[in-house]
């Protein structure tokens, strides 16, 4: 991936990304490149920079060194001000659902809507109850976060993302802590976005069910690189002895993981 | 020697990494003092501003409403206690009361009432704000915030801001008030003191009325200013938001005494020694 238009590489582009906390190196080097409407799944061991590296595209850290592209532009060093163009395309599930507590579901989906669309607050709150009504919550629409369930809250996040229309939408564990029913509608939201608007869905993941369900392709995240890259059945198939003790979840092989 | 080496090489990383601690600190401080007096400017001040009215009715509910009862516990209590010291010295010293009424009411205007009313708030408000803004910071919520296209400064600290520097002179007045009747009523109780006698607000000038509310202002700007600079700066988890928390009310705390004591000093100094 050296030289060459990084834009052409793909709608959204890492090249030797490096990242380092209080002097301890996370990303190393991390060479990613992601096509437009594709799924792509970065899977790894806890703490191996997976969140960090989604949270770089949408300019919540900053990398140390190497670059950043997305749709042909470089993004890493944009200012705060910069980065709302791009948050405005980008859009981003993270890990806790992260909804407002002092605002109802409908309030809570229709804030972006007011904020980077400026659209009044009547207009917002009509259009939030439509993404609400796409991930089947429009009976809870006055409820506050508090009163709904971790799958409901989830997908309340993922409609307030929706009401962007983002090209790009980053999913910090999208199923971590939910039932495998709740998960699995997660993941069929996912191929809906994908298949029917076609967004770019890049899932931060430790699940091997969603993994293997509905990536294009998956990028193993090792040592601050990226260790392993391809289509489930080919890292699946793949040789390579760390590749197979993570998709195996054994506890002892070659894998180092600190702590360990 | 190389022990003594590396022991003060130890000594200058600690001192070099404090130095550093505290200006990032006071830049943050900084930035997030500038950002507010802007988001003010951009929600309030310029022609077609939202002008949300919900969040900031909210928050001078919280921060004044619900402090009321503590402010006017706390400082009636001080109020009963300064009063009885200072009656016990007056009558072992000079025998003469009638004058401890109307030299406390000129302190308390241009001091103590918006003093201590804003170190009570320090505590009270400074917790509450770092807290939540602690725990908004370390569950991401400030991130999707800024996702969501808003200013974290503007949706988080302006409401309090305002609303930190209208109640904290609300209640310093009110504090004040009631400290002096505490203290009119343990004079008049303890030591028989006329309350005719003990209200007398004839040394109270024009001039100390403006430096107590002047005083009251930059305390109620500087504890939401210091809370909400220390919970943005919230990291990690729970720990976080505790370490958050703990700074802001240490944080808020000094700034009031700072403060009264940089506009004490300069009030002296334009004012000349009758203060």
């Amino acid at each position: 991936m050296s030289g060459g238009d990084p834009g052409a590489a793909g709608l959204v582009v890492f090249r030797d990304v490096h990242k380092a906390f209080d002097g301890k190196p996370v990303l190393r080097g991390m060479d990613l490149a992601v096509g437009q409407g594709e799924i792509l799944f970065i899977i790894g061991t806890s703490g191996v920079g997976k969140s960090v590296t989604i949270k770089h595209l949408v300019g919540f850290l900053r990398i140390d060194r190497g670059e950043i592209w997305f749709d042909g532009r470089r993004v890493d060093q944009l200012d705060e001000k910069g980065f709302y163009a791009v948050r405005r395309r980008v859009g981003m599930v993270f890990q806790n659902a992260t909804l407002f507590d002092s605002m109802t579901l409908a309030e809570n989906v229709a804030l972006p809507l007011r904020k980077h669309k400026r659209l009044r607050p009547t207009a917002a709150l009509a259009q939030a109850m439509g993404r609400l009504e796409q991930v089947y919550l429009t009976g809870f629409a006055d409820r506050y976060p508090a009163e709904l369930s971790d799958g409901m809250r989830k997908r309340a996040a993922i409609a307030r993302t929706l009401t962007m229309d983002p090209e790009v939408v980053l999913f910090d564990e999208p199923t971590t802590d939910l039932d495998p029913v709740n998960a699995r509608r997660i993941d069929r939201l996912i191929r809906e976005l994908s298949r029917d608007l076609g967004v770019t869905s890049i899932v931060v993941s430790h699940d091997l069910t969603a993994i293997f369900t509905i990536a294009d392709r998956v990028a193993f995240l090792y040592q601050g690189r990226v260790h392993a890259l391809g289509t489930p059945d080919e890292l699946r198939r793949s040789p390579d002895p760390v590749v197979q003790q993570f998709i195996g979840g054994h506890a002892t092989g070659p894998m180092e993981t600190p702590g360990f | 020697m190389t022990a003594v080496r590396t022991w003060l090489l130890a000594r200058v990383t600690r001192v070099g990494a404090g130095t550093i601690a505290a200006v990032v600190a006071a830049r943050d401080l900084w930035l997030v003092l500038v950002g507010t007096i802007a988001g003010i400017w951009r929600q309030y001040g310029r022609r077609g501003a939202p002008r949300p009215t919900d969040d900031l009715v909210e928050q001078l509910h919280v921060i004044g409403n619900r402090s009321l009862l503590f402010v006017a516990v706390t400082l009636g209590f001080i109020g009963m206690v300064m009063i009885y010291q200072a009656c016990l010295q007056f009558s072992r010293s000079i025998g003469d009361l009638s004058q401890v009424g109307p030299q406390f009411v000129r302190l308390i205007v241009s001091d103590f009432g918006p003093t201590l009313t804003a170190m009570m708030l320090a505590t009270r408000v400074g917790a509450g704000i770092a807290a939540e803004i602690g725990s908004m910071k370390v569950t991401e919520q400030v991130d999707a915030l800024r996702l969501s296209g808003v200013l974290p400064v503007d949706y988080l600290l302006v409401p309090r801001f305002l609303a930190s520097l209208v109640m904290t002179i609300v209640l310093s007045v009110i504090g004040s008030a009631i400290m002096y009747g505490a203290g009119a009523v343990t004079a008049y109780l303890s030591f028989g003191v006329n309350p005719r006698l003990f209200v007398d607000l004839g040394f109270v000038e024009p001039r100390h009325v403006i430096l107590g509310l002047l005083k009251a202002a930059a305390y109620g700007a500087a504890i939401p200013v210091v809370a909400g600079s220390c919970g943005l700066r919230a990291r990690g988890s729970s720990e976080g938001v505790g370490w958050a928390t703990t700074a802001a009310v240490v944080g808020s705390s000094f700034a009031v005494i700072a403060i009264d004591f940089a506009l004490s000093v300069g009030a002296l100094w334009l004012l000349g020694g009758d203060l």
